[in-house]
Parts: structure tokens; sequence; C-alpha cells
């Protein structure tokens, strides 16, 4: 336990001098601690070894990635998670819907590698068109209300160009963060209808509508019901998945396991309720809450065009490019 | 490795055993210190972990810092890492011994590897040891010049540190001007960071000594240095950007040139990920564009996105903060973000902070096309699990309602809560229908038959109730059954706790004995020998002067109690705008998120060199100017009910109007002073009443008698004379200052005597007073004062407000005049500017 602690320490007097903040990139703090921390105490000799340079990379011009990486195999990993933010009401009108995105990146790429990203958003391809002078590829194309970018992208350039250009960090971050108000595709539809039938007796009917492509699947579905919380007997049926009351959060909670696109899958549940004498009003509905993760799919749309790897030693790179829509707060008044 | 089990024994110094522990310490580390042999290092670091390991649970290991110096020599990069952690946390305790390790690590400061250059120069600028100081200056000065920048970085920290263990060291060897060289000439962008962050506390604390330094600070703010910092801005790291952004708030442009300049400069940052930088650069653009309407309503819109971005991204702790500073901005500019409504719906699994701020912006930002859908959104949120979050929903479509033209659909929403027949949904829509009716009495038709039929049973909350009674009080006319109710209710006087529902029993009881004498008769017999026998105060009181009133005469009790109404047009805000300006200036701070500005929470010694101590609402109040006022305000202290401050206010109108002066009564305000009210209306009563004394109730009387009209006001003089014995509440006085526009703003310059009188604010306050002039607030200290005064017509309720602002070393007096006639503003100015120019004079 001591050796961590000691490095710890140390670790706080590089981030931190005197009240100010100095460096905080993992990367470049990593070369301080490893020197001890696991390779020692039996590595012993220190000196032997070149001290890596860490004081060259500390200040230097590139501050989140170190000199001299060497990979076998060059790989670069991107990932596009959206989150779908939707609030329904319960006549099935969008209150407000929006996506939050994030491209995630893990670079595992040798030397100075510089990257280009190309994406189907508006601005991006109107640029291109216009500075090769030719004609907009017809063909989807995203409008990004609010972009922003890891530390890493040069921004200058983005504003000029409108291309993402950078020199990736070693390993996993996060390049950029976007947010989408317009034209979002919804994955699930959900059509709810709830009957109250005397002071006792409720009838539940969820419909669960999956409207993305249909080779497409959605994985983890899970569909929230919200009951009353003087629940006594559930009684349900269910086309796909499994339901179950959970007394703990008030809900029925019909989970899914794997939801192919373009079907449909309905919860029909009827309750007995505990009558009491103190509630006498109607019970107020909180929303249906829906989860799930549908790979290969995007709420908004938006694709990589192209994924473009430089280094002056003209390596071969492996690009990887997933797709995954998560919910974000998916809620649907009843 | 050392085994953990004996640190686990002795876990405390308190433990005595820890002491053999360190001693025996102490014998290995001597045996070791001599010893060259190969595997030496091996054994010491195994003992120095030990060492270090005690040092971090509190045992004290200070004993061993011979030792430890001793076995210091070493190349093994790690043992001295230790051993410089050790002798940092223990040389401030041992400064004699602190010496022995100076010379190795003067030694290490030359070593060939710039880490261990660097460790080394932080360790000895880490000792803190005062006399020792003399050692530094050689190192840091080698130091700042290394070809190693990650020395440098250390070295110029190290200055730093240096001057705050002795700055006349740190300045003597001529530090900062090499600081200040190397921040404009370094490659590197860390060094430049810290070179500006310690230049900056350098200079600012030199400041108050030192012309240069002074100087020095503002050439940091000159042109050519901030352009230096903000074309090199993408070098730096996150943290530095703040830093010149933070510099860059600061700067005053020269023209709107360099404005644009800097703004395109900095557009960029807008894209940063880091929510820190954003919000820099948003505040540097909107205090760039302050003084430019146009461009500062384009930064809006161009910040918007950036920021609603970081709303939607991140933790519910990161997005209220970013959601603070935009509900500053909705609330200044709300038509911007009107169309933007829509990302103020709250989510359902969102806390409950996040979502009481979204509130108050959907409330702000409704206007005539987008009310419908928030009102409706709005009503959703009223049937909230979250009891407070339902509560201020309805609260916000009350503000709405208020703040609105076309609140007919809203009276419609409001009613349908009352439906939901929920104890606090019914209590809080009591209370907005009671706010509507103040202010749009042409409702009451409509209000009243839905409110008539609520059940006074069915309301538990004291606001609630009140304002149900209120209304039974104020409408008792429309209401068949209101002296019923009342009855019932005053029946229950016993059972009711909260003593403002009881005060407002009374006040209901009277109105609706006005209105309705022989059904409430009996009643406000009962009402008012329950409130005299009330074991509260204010209770007592107030029964005890409604009874006099009444025993007086009943028209100047109607008159007092129940006179007719004036349509409320603007609801007092709860901040003064002059407060929301200060949390604007400290945009990207705390004070936006506690929504305050930092003088009110921070420590006296922490703030700026010139604060006012206060500002109005909460400013002490002077004990010359107004004696009187202060059980006033201690009374609406107490009772911050809004409803029951206006009811007196109310009442205050009735009389004022009654004897000629508004506000002009010093205590009316003040429930717990009858007597002296009381007194009040036996002067200045009009003469058609009768004085016969009345033993009785004298109920009997009441009916027959009409209502005596007021004496009509005087001719205004053609010389404005002021009222020496003007009188204003420090309510109204905010009040009235965030309402009237400002009419005049003039310089003057103040003598010299005058000046020299001017120790302390209370010379002057004593001097305006003689001249009629009253001071309600005054605050400041050398060489600035600022004072609220306030002045009345000899004759007439007209009141005038002045701020000043006497700066004692430009020997100059700001003022600013607001008045309720805008005609005689200037006579009221050159009578104060006169009164002004006499201050000092024998």
């Amino acid at each position: 336990m001591e050796t961590p602690r000691i490095d710890i320490w140390y670790g706080i007097a590089e981030i931190m001098d005197f009240g100010y903040p100095q460096n905080l990139s993992p990367e470049i703090l990593k070369l301080y601690i490893t020197q001890e921390g696991v390779r020692s105490p039996f590595s012993s000799k220190p000196k032997d070894k070149p001290v890596p340079n860490a004081t060259l990379q500390v200040t230097g011009a590139v501050g989140w990635r170190r000199e001299g990486l060497a990979y076998k195999k060059n790989e670069v990993f991107l990932d596009i998670v959206e989150s779908v933010n939707l609030l329904m009401s319960s006549k099935g009108n969008v209150l407000r819907c929006d996506v939050t995105g994030k491209v995630l990146m893990k670079c595992f790429l040798s030397g100075m590698p510089d990257l280009k990203l190309g994406l189907n958003d508006k601005i991006g391809l109107e640029k291109e068109s216009e500075m090769k002078s030719r004609p907009a590829k017809s063909g989807k194309t995203i409008e990004l209300d609010d972009v922003t970018f890891h530390q890493c992208v040069n921004l200058t350039r983005f504003n000029s160009e409108k291309t993402v250009s950078f020199v990736p960090p070693d390993g996993e971050f996060e390049l950029m963060k976007y947010r989408i108000t317009e034209g979002v595709n919804l994955p699930f539809r959900v059509l709810p209808t709830i009957k109250e039938l005397g002071r006792t007796r409720m009838e539940v009917n969820v419909k669960v509508k999956s409207v993305f492509g249909a080779k497409m699947f959605a994985l983890g579905v899970v569909v929230k019901i919200p009951v009353p919380k003087q629940t006594a007997k559930t009684n349900f049926q269910v086309t796909t998945g499994r339901a179950k009351y959970n007394p703990s959060i008030d809900c029925l909670v019909w989970k899914i396991r794997k939801f192919p696109g373009q079907t449909e899958s309905t919860l029909s549940a009827e309750i007995e309720l505990i009558s009491t004498m103190g509630e006498k009003k109607s019970w107020t509905r909180p929303p249906i809450q829906m989860e799930f993760q549908v790979p290969m799919f995007t709420a908004s749309g938006l694709r990589v065009r192209f994924l473009k790897v430089w280094e002056k030693s003209g390596y071969n790179t492996v690009e990887w490019v997933r797709y995954i829509t998560k919910a974000g707060s998916y809620e649907i008044r009843c | 490795m050392a085994p953990p089990a004996a640190s686990q024994r002795y876990p405390s110094p308190s433990q005595p055993s820890g002491k053999s522990e360190v001693s025996d310490l102490k014998t290995q580390l001597r045996q070791l210190a001599g010893s060259r042999a190969p595997g030496v290092d091996d054994s010491k670091r195994d003992l120095y972990k030990k060492v270090i390991s005690y040092m971090t649970i509190g045992i004290d290991v200070s004993s061993v810092f011979g030792e430890m110096v001793m076995c210091s020599a070493t190349s093994d990069i790690v043992l001295k890492k230790m051993c410089y952690l050790y002798v940092g946390n223990y040389a401030k305790g041992n400064p004699d011994l602190s010496l022995l390790t100076i010379n190795f690590l003067q030694r290490d400061c030359k070593d060939e590897d710039p880490m261990i250059r660097g460790l080394a120069l932080r360790s000895l600028c880490s000792l803190r040891v005062p006399n020792l100081v003399e050692y530094l200056v050689g190192p840091l000065g080698s130091g700042l010049k290394d070809n190693n920048s990650y020395v440098r970085t250390i070295a110029v920290t190290g200055v730093l540190k240096l001057y705050h263990i002795s700055p006349s060291t740190c300045i003597d060897a001529d530090f900062p001007p090499t600081l200040k060289s190397l921040m404009l000439h370094d490659s590197d962008a860390q060094v430049v960071a810290n070179c500006l962050s310690a230049l900056q506390e350098i200079w600012s604390l030199e400041a108050s000594h030192s012309e240069e330094a002074c100087r020095e600070k503002e050439s940091l703010l000159s042109k050519p240095v901030i352009y230096y910092f903000l074309n090199r801005i993408k070098d730096f790291n996150e943290w530095a950007q703040c830093l010149i952004l933070e510099l860059a708030v600061k700067y005053v442009p020269s023209d709107s040139n360099d404005i644009f300049d800097i703004m395109n400069l900095l557009e960029d940052r807008l894209q940063h990920a880091n929510g820190a930088v954003v919000l820099a650069t948003v505040k540097v653009f909107l205090q760039l564009t302050l003084s430019m309407t146009d461009v500062h309503q384009q930064v809006y819109e161009r910040i918007k996105s950036p920021l609603l971005t970081l709303v939607s991204s991140g933790s519910p702790e990161q997005s209220y903060a970013i959601l603070s500073h935009l509900h500053l901005l909705v609330v200044r500019a709300p038509f911007i973000f009107a169309a933007d409504y829509k990302h103020f719906y709250c989510q359902y699994n969102e806390p409950s902070y996040v979502k009481k701020l979204k509130l108050e912006m959907l409330t702000a930002v409704a206007n005539e096309s987008n009310t419908y859908e928030i009102v409706t959104e709005l009503c959703e949120y009223a049937a909230n699990v979250d009891i407070a979050i339902a509560r201020e929903s309805i609260r916000a479509v009350g503000k709405i309602a208020l703040q609105q033209y076309d609140v007919n659909a809203i009276v419609d929403r409001l009613l349908q809560f009352l439906e939901m027949e929920k104890d606090y949904v019914t209590a809080e829509t009591l209370v907005l229908v009671k706010d509507l009716l103040r202010k749009y009495p042409q409702w009451s038709h409509d209000c009243i038959s839905v409110v008539g039929s609520i059940s006074s049973k069915n309301i538990q909350e004291p606001k609630g109730k009140a304002a149900l009674i209120w209304m039974l009080g104020e409408y008792a006319q429309d209401m068949s059954d209101a002296p019923y109710i009342l009855e019932n209710l005053i029946e229950n006087w016993e059972e009711e706790h909260s003593a403002e529902v009881r005060l407002h029993l009374l006040t209901a009881a009277m109105k609706c004995f006005f209105k309705r004498a022989p059904e409430t008769q009996k009643a406000l017999g009962i009402a008012l020998a329950a409130g005299v026998a009330d074991f509260h105060q204010d209770v007592h009181d107030r029964a005890l002067f409604y009874y006099r009133v009444l025993q007086y005469d009943v028209h100047v009790a109607e008159r007092v109690v129940s006179p007719p109404k004036q349509a409320v047009s603007v609801f007092a805000d709860t901040q003064s705008s002059e407060i929301k300006d200060r949390i604007f200036d400290e945009f990207n701070s705390l004070s936006v998120i506690y929504q305050k500005p930092s003088y009110m929470f921070t420590d006296k010694e922490h703030r700026g060199p010139f604060e006012f101590s206060d500002e109005l609402g909460n400013i002490s109040i002077t004990p010359e100017a107004s004696s009187d006022i202060v059980p006033a305000q201690q009374y609406e202290a107490n009772d911050k009910d809004l409803l029951l401050g206006i009811d007196e206010k109310d009442d205050n109108k009735g009389l004022s109007s009654n004897n000629g002066s508004a506000y002009s009564a010093p205590s009316l305000e003040n429930s717990s002073n009858i007597t002296s009210q009381m007194q009040e209306l036996a002067i200045s009563g009009p003469a058609t009443s009768a004085t016969t004394p009345q033993s009785s109730f004298g109920f009997d009387d009441l009916l027959g008698l009409g209502l005596s009209t007021a004496p009509a006001p005087t001719p205004t003089p053609p010389l404005l004379k002021l009222n020496p014995r003007a009188a204003l509440d420090p309510g109204a006085f905010q009040q009235k200052w965030r309402q009237l526009p400002l009419s005049l703003t003039q310089e003057c310059s103040v003598n010299p005597q005058g000046i020299a009188a001017l120790t302390v604010p209370q010379s002057l306050i004593r001097h305006m007073q003689s001249h009629s002039i009253h001071c309600i607030a005054s605050g400041g200290q050398s060489p600035n004062f600022k004072f609220f005064f306030f002045a009345q017509k000899e004759s007439e309720p007209s009141n005038y407000l002045a701020e000043c602002i006497i700066n004692t070393s430009s020997a100059k007096a700001q003022i600013k005049v607001k008045a309720d006639e805008q005609s005689t503003s200037q006579a009221f100015t050159t009578v104060f500017e006169t009164a002004l120019s006499k201050f000092g004079m024998p």
C-alpha cells in the first residue's frame, strides 16, 4: 500500500503546484508514476534505464500525446454513441426531443499521426462541395445544433474548412460531442392506454413499435410502466419478453432482450388495487420510461463518411466504426 | 516490502509503542547511512517507505530527520522522491536541521537529469523556512534560465513561493522583471502561464505599497500583452486558457474594432469541450459588448447553443452549474430564449434542484407565443409526485399569469387546480388566485364563484387559509355566505395555530362587517374579544387597534381597514436590479450559483478593496435618519408574508390619503405601535367626525353614517420646500427606486472642507438632514462613500429619491435623482447640490 500512496502524493504535486493547475493529462502523468509504482521495487537501478523524456512531453507542443509510440498493428476504433431524450404527451405529441451524441475514439497508432474525420453533417458537406465546386451529393445531411471538440482538434481549421482534423491522444478519448434537435428518428413508438375501471381495478395496455430498419434490432429493451402505490395484484400477458411487477418502484417492468426492427409487441395487464378511504382522487400518473440500445442505428442519421490517417512513415491502418443509439430519458406520458 | 502489520498495529500516534518503532527505524537508518555496499539502496527504500507510511498515518517521525538527511546521498530517483517528500513535510518544524538538507538539494539542482533538477528545486522552495531563503535565490535564478522547460515551470512557481516566504528577498533578487521577460519570450506555454499567475499574484500584493508594481499590474492588461496571449491561446492547457480569459475580461478595449478582433480570436473557444473554457469565453464576450446593445444581443444568440449543449451533457451537478448561468442570461434577456423554451422542460428523473431552476426559466421566457405550451407543461408538473416541485410549478403558472395580459386561459387552469383536491395544490392555488385578484380585480366574479365552493375545512396550510380568508373579507358582498364561513372560522379561533391566519381573520371580519354589518356584527365581536385575549403580540395589538378605531369612529375605521383598492400594477421583485447587475459582473463564479453577489457570502478580508457594505435591501439603517423606521423594518423582516405586508400598506394608504401625505406617518406600518397610531388619528382625523366617546362597541351607531370626504390638498407652493419630517420606509424606498425612471444624473465637486469632514458617512447624513434631506442607507469606506437619500415636498406626498456617490480622493460627487414628479426633479437637484456644497462649512 505504501508505494501507491507516494505516487498519489507525487501525482498531485505534478497536477497542482502551489494551487495552480499544471498538468492534467493522464497520459503525461503516467510517465511520472510508472517509474516506481508497478515496476519497482525489483526492477531496481532506475539510473541505468533512461528516464523517459517526461520533462519534454510535459510541455511539448502536442501536450496530449507522447512521442515515440509504436504499435505492431495500427488500429483506430471509432464509436458514435447517441442518446435520445424524448418527452411525449399522452396524446402522442412530441413535446421535446433531442439527441446528444458523442464520438468516442480508441487509437492505437504509432508515431504522430494526423487524422481527418468526415461526417455527413450539413455544414461540412456544403463546405466541401463548395471547395470542390461540384454540387453536393444527394442524400441525407444532418444539421448539428452545436458541436464541442476535444482539445486535440484544430478548431481554427474546423471553423475555416469545416473538417475535423486532429492529432489524437493515445488510447481512449472523447473526440467530440454534438446536439441535434431537428429531424430525429425515434427508434420506438409507445402507445399506452390506461383505463381505470372503478376504484379497485385498472387495465393497462401498452404497445411498443420499433420503427428502425427491419434488419436491425434493439438490445436490452426495458419498459417501465407506472402503477399506483396501492397495487395489490397484477395479471399480465406479453407478446414477447418478460414482465414483472416491481413494488419498490411502483412499476411494471417489462424486459425484452432482443427487439427486431419493424415489429411490435404488446403488454396487457389487469391491475387490482387495494381500496383506500384516504386517496379519494385519481392517482397522478408518472410517465412510462424506456431503456434500450440499438446498435448500428443513429437517431440523428449521422454517419462517418471517411476517417483518414496520415503519418510520415505511411503505415496502413485498420479503422473500425460502430454506431449505437441508447435511450437517454425516454418518457411517454400516459 | 514492509510488513503492513506494523502500521495496523500502531495506527495512531497516541499509542506509545509507535515510539519504539520510530527509534528502531532511526538505528537502522543510521547503520545504512555511511554504507556503500551493493543493494543498500533497496534496504533504504524499504526503510524510507516505512517512514513515509508512518508519516501519512499521522505518526510523528520528525525525530529521524537527521538520519534521513544523512541517507539522502544517493543517486536513486525513487529514494530521492521519498526523501524530498519527507523533508518537505518536516522542514518547517525543524528549521535548524533543514539547513542540512540545503546542501544535497542544492547539489541536486545541478543534476544532469532535468527531472531531478525540477524535483529538487520544488522541494527546496517548499521548505518554508524563512532563514533559508538566501539559499533559494541562486538555484531559482539558474532554474529560470534552465534549458529544460519542466525545470523552468517549477522555478517560476518557486519564485512565487519565495515571495510568500519573504517578499523583500524576491523583489531584491529582481525576479519579477525576469518573470516578465520569460512570460513574453518563453516558447513553452506552461512556463508562460505560470509566469502570468505568479506575476498577477506578486504585483497585486505589491500594488498597495509600490507604484511601480501598480504600473506593472496595469501593463499586464495592455493591448500588446493581451493580444500576445490571445493569439497563442491554443497552445495553453485548459486551465491556463481560463487564466488568460479571466485576464481578457479585465481588458478595456480601445474601440469597436478591438472588440471584434478579440471576439474573432476567441470564437472557436466556444467549441471547446471544457465547460470552464466555454464559460470564461462567454464572460469575455458578454463583458466586451456591454456597451453595444445590438452586438450584445448577437452574443446571446451565439452563446446560446454551446451553453445548451453543456447543460444536456454531463452530470446533473454540472448541468446545474451551467443552468444557473443560463438562468441569469435568460432573466436578463428572456426574449432571446423564448423559442428555446422546450430545453427547459423538466425530465421526470432530474433532481429537484435542476427542476426548480428550469421552472424559473420557463416562467421567465413565457411570452405571447409560447405561453400556451409552457402553461400546459407546467400543469403536468402540478401533478408531480415531488410536492415541492408541484408547488413550484403552480407558483410558476401564477407568475406567468401575473406577467401576461391575456390571462383568460390561465385563470381557468388555476381554477382547475382547485378541482384536483390535493391540499397543497389547493393552498398554493388560493394564494395565486388572491394575487391575481389583486392585480386583475375584473376576474373576481369567475374566481369568487369557484373559491366560494371550497370548504375551508379542507385547507390546512396557513398561507392558503390566509388567502381564502382575505378573499372572503375582500369580496364579502359577492359571496353570499362569506359572513357565515367567517363566523365558523372565528368560532374555531382557539384551534387556529397560525398567528398569520388569526390576523387575517380579524381583518376579514372587519371588512365583512363594513359591507354586511348586521350579519357580521356578532362574529366581529367574538373575533375582537378573542383577538384581544390572544397571546400573540401582533394579534393582540391588531385586535386592540381595531377595537379602539371602531370605538373612536366607525368611518375612520372603515377608511383604515377597508379603503377602496387600487389594482397592484407591479409586484415587487425579490432582488434589486443592482444586485442582479453585480451578479452578472461576477459571471462564471459561485455568485451565479448562489444567486448572490460575492460580498454576501465571503468574509470581509477576502473582499476587494472597495465594496459597498450592503445594498439597499439589507443595508444598515443609519440611526440618525430613521430611528422610527427600524422597528417597522424589523416587523417586515419577522413577517415575510407579502400579503400581510401589502395589506398593511393598503391600510396605510387609506389613512394617509386621509391626512394628506402618503407615507408620512412614520410608524403606521408598525402594528406594535398602536398608541402612536391612535394619536396620529386623533390629530389628523377629519373634523366632521363625531368624537363622542363610546363605552360599548357602539355598533348601533354604525348605520346611517356616510363617508366623509378627505380635505382637498393645498396648492403647490412655487418654491420647492421640503418636509423636514419626511419619512419613508426602506421597503417603499426600494420599490420606488426600482419603479421610477432616472430623471437626472449630475456630477459636482465637493469642497475640500466637506471632504475633510467626511471621515465617516454619519457626518454628511446629519448635515443633509438639517436641509430636510434624509438618508435611508449609506455604506462604503474611504475613499468611496455611497448614500441613498430621500426627501418629500412640504405639502404633498411627492417623493424625491437620490443616490449619491462621493469619492473623497477626487472630491467628486455623482448624484442620481428619481422623483415622483419629473417636473420638479431639477429643482430638487438644485436644492440637493446647494445643501451638499454647504457641507463642511462652519
